[in-house]
């Protein structure tokens, strides 16, 4: 199995509280990965190292053989998990806009997924429900021909048709081109049958980590083994 | 667990159990009962991958596993079909009965019970 991410001894401290301690883990290549743990665990700081806006006090990050760096960013399509876009912008300048400051943004692309998405062109983004404008900002990334996606809780707080919305875009874009994705969540039901590999977060560290179909003959569900580590 | 339609086949999700072999038996089952007809055209992975809500490798994986065993065909820009060949189909129907065979008499054996009382039993059985 390839490697796409590497991370290796990896210690982060903010202000004398620890984020990551000694952490190690892997993410195959071409895969859909889940990231999953409790609030707190440290998945976002983990995702953050990747594109570079979080810096690790030791340890070394590869991704594809090379610490992160803005040449690798170009490559990389990273939803935060808390993102908002311009307000007084409307949904199709939104597009427009985004497609001059991203690389390799695909308008065309972004305007499908808009549509299968049911999202209003026209409407303003100060007007729309916490759920489309997660699904709009899943579009920025969605849209990129990015060779790694990083999704930061693309779920959390988010309706049950948004939710569903949001994984039929992560289909749509996976279908035709493998690609290497990582979805943090704690939300686990809607998305675990889309994970391939996992690696599970507790208090800066990983503390289980597989191929998901083993994982389910050994243990059962991904939700199961979620309760059992974490109750 | 979640039942679905896709097409002429119907699924039903286990979260608990590898989902590519659930897929893979749910179409070979369909076809040995003659649930759906020979030559059925499959659902497309991507309808399938979007209403199951899965990985499309999953599918893609069942798929080829299908047609390595012949079970199914795929047509150059058509899509996949279910084979036409009815001796293909009677020959899952008894790979499945012998499996199915396997797990009854490896829990007879469990139990501790011999081939002679295990025919009685099957005997009595209302079949």
């Amino acid at each position: 199995m390839e490697t796409a991410l590497k991370f290796r001894n990896i210690t982060k401290t903010y202000d004398n509280k620890s984020a990551l301690d000694n952490l190690s883990c892997e993410f195959p290549e071409g895969k859909v990965s889940g990231l999953l743990g409790p609030n707190g665990a440290g998945k976002s700081t983990l995702l953050k190292m990747i594109v570079g806006l979080v810096k690790p006090d030791s340890g070394e990050i590869l991704i594809w053989g090379k610490p992160p760096a803005i040449s690798v960013n170009a490559h990389i399509a990273y939803l935060p998990d808390r993102g908002n876009w311009y307000d007084f912008q409307i949904v199709k300048n939104a597009l427009t806009y985004a497609s001059n400051i991203f690389p390799s943004f695909d308008i065309k692309k972004a305007r499908e997924l808009c549509e299968s998405m049911h999202l209003d062109p026209e409407a303003k983004i100060a007007s729309l429900s916490r759920g489309q404008q997660a699904c709009l900002n899943l579009i920025f990334c969605l849209a990129r021909d990015a060779k790694m996606i990083l999704l930061d809780e693309p779920f959390s707080g988010i309706d049950l048709i948004s939710r569903e919305r949001i994984i039929h875009g992560i289909i749509d874009t996976i279908i035709d081109n493998r690609k290497t994705i990582i979805i943090s969540t704690h939300e686990i039901y809607e998305s675990e049958s889309l994970f391939e590999s996992v690696v599970f977060m507790d208090n800066g560290n990983t503390i289980l980590t597989g191929e998901v179909e083993t994982l389910r003959s050994q243990e059962g569900s991904l939700e199961t083994v979620y309760r059992r580590l974490f109750r | 667990m979640v039942k679905y339609q896709v097409g002429d086949f119907t699924f039903e999700l286990d979260h608990s159990e590898p989902l590519y072999e659930q897929i893979l038996d749910q179409i070979r089952h369909a076809i040995a009962r003659g649930d759906v007809q020979l030559g059925t055209k499959l659902p497309s992975v991507r309808d399938l991958a979007q209403q199951l809500k899965l990985n499309p490798s999953t599918v893609m994986k069942a798929y080829q596993e299908l047609e390595r065993t012949e079970l199914s065909e795929t047509r150059k820009g058509q899509g996949t079909y279910i084979t036409n060949s009815e001796d293909k189909v009677l020959e899952v129907k008894k790979t499945l009965a012998q499996s199915a065979v396997h797990a009854f008499t490896s829990s007879m054996k469990d139990l501790g019970i011999n081939r002679k009382i295990a025919k009685e039993l099957l005997e009595e059985v209302d079949w």
